[in-house]
């Protein structure tokens, strides 16, 4: 499948509309590797991330017909699944009985291992990067992935969370700060 | 050392109030530079293009299925113009409906009056819904006025039939 087909997702979602399976093949492999970033980075475990993202592609397609031309099919797009992968996110801590983070809860006290330690070597370091994003809340967690991973400005990023762009500032500092927090003095500058 | 995805300037908005000098602030914010150097080293893993392509088929093959005519339509009508253009049809339409069926409420009321007078030269027919009520023991009852001279007093009398018109019935009232 070539993502550089010359033609636009509204054609295509045109033609998806009327049934033709090559434009959503073509759809589809323009932007799956965006939602699967998004989820994965969403919901952080990787034996979840495909369930999610069979999800959202299933919304996507059950939605299609619904779909008005004229708006941003990637920004819908972002939007479903975000939203999916917060869902399932939430849906999979409350099977494991491990509940999310309080919006206004970030744990910043585990910069404790090793302070001013300059040879952690690179897995060690992601593993602390992976561990402050799942110590914040979900939220939180989506507003820090769309806005410094798929660059989404902070307007978009309201309209997906559903709540105001002041909000989702203080989301995104509190994200940084837990990163901050685990990472501090850990790292070469 | 700015980075694309953090910038100073987003840096100092999020954060001015919460570091005392310029200093701290500037240091913070490598710090953090820093930190997204890693997660840049972290690419998400891929799919295979067995599993993408099994994504696909499930949510193509569950996707609900209408007939291409119905979408048409659909598309059709979710053009701004066509839809104004419909709705002024169905208005117009609607009116229409609206203002025969008055005419006709108009028409049924005007062909059963409650009382009809006919006039002629010497005589007065008071006929009608009124003149049944006050004698329904009648049918098509009616009551003539007749003058034979303008200065003689008139004359009223009921005129009617009983037994599906069998008798005819006329009384000096």
């Amino acid at each position: 499948m070539n993502r550089e087909y010359p033609v636009s997702d509204e054609a295509l979602i045109k033609a998806a509309q009327r049934g033709d399976r090559d434009a959503a093949a073509w759809l589809y492999s323009r932007h799956v590797d965006r939602v699967h970033r998004i989820c994965y980075r969403i919901v952080m475990d990787p034996s979840q991330v495909q369930d999610c993202v069979q999800e959202v592609w299933l919304k996507v397609f059950r939605n299609l017909g619904r779909f008005r031309s004229g708006r941003s099919f990637a920004a819908w797009l972002n939007t479903v699944a975000a939203n999916t992968a917060i869902d399932f996110y939430r849906k999979y801590t409350r099977q494991r009985n491990h509940p999310d983070v309080d919006e206004t809860y970030v744990k910043a006290s585990v910069a404790d291992k090793q302070p001013g330690n300059q040879q952690l070597d690179k897995a060690l370091v992601q593993q602390q990067i992976q561990e402050a994003l799942q110590e914040i809340s979900v939220n939180q967690r989506t507003a820090f992935v769309l806005r410094y991973f798929e660059n989404m400005p902070t307007a978009e990023i309201a309209r997906v969370l559903g709540c105001g762009e002041g909000t989702v500032r203080v989301h995104i500092c509190r994200s940084l700060l837990a990163l901050r927090a685990k990472l501090a003095g850990k790292l070469n500058q | 050392m700015e980075n694309p995805r953090l910038s100073f300037e987003e840096f100092k908005a999020l954060f001015q109030d919460r570091f005392e000098s310029q200093e701290e602030l500037l240091r913070e914010y490598h710090s953090l530079v820093s930190i997204f150097k890693h997660l840049d080293q972290a690419p998400v893993p891929d799919f295979s293009s067995e599993e993408k392509a099994e994504i696909f088929k499930r949510a193509w093959r569950e996707r609900p299925q209408k007939s291409s005519w119905v979408i048409t339509c659909i598309d059709l009508l979710r053009q701004p113009a066509v839809t104004f253009a419909v709705g002024v049809i169905v208005g117009c339409i609607v009116m229409s409906a609206v203002a025969n069926n008055r005419l006709r409420l108009a028409q049924t009321a005007s062909a059963d009056p409650l009382l009809s007078v006919e006039h002629t030269k010497y005589t007065q027919t008071y006929k009608g819904k009124m003149i049944e009520e006050f004698y329904p023991e009648f049918e098509n009852p009616k009551i003539v006025l007749e003058k034979a001279a303008s200065s003689s007093p008139p004359q009223r009398t009921l005129y009617g039939t009983l037994d599906n018109g069998e008798i005819t019935v006329v009384w000096n009232l």
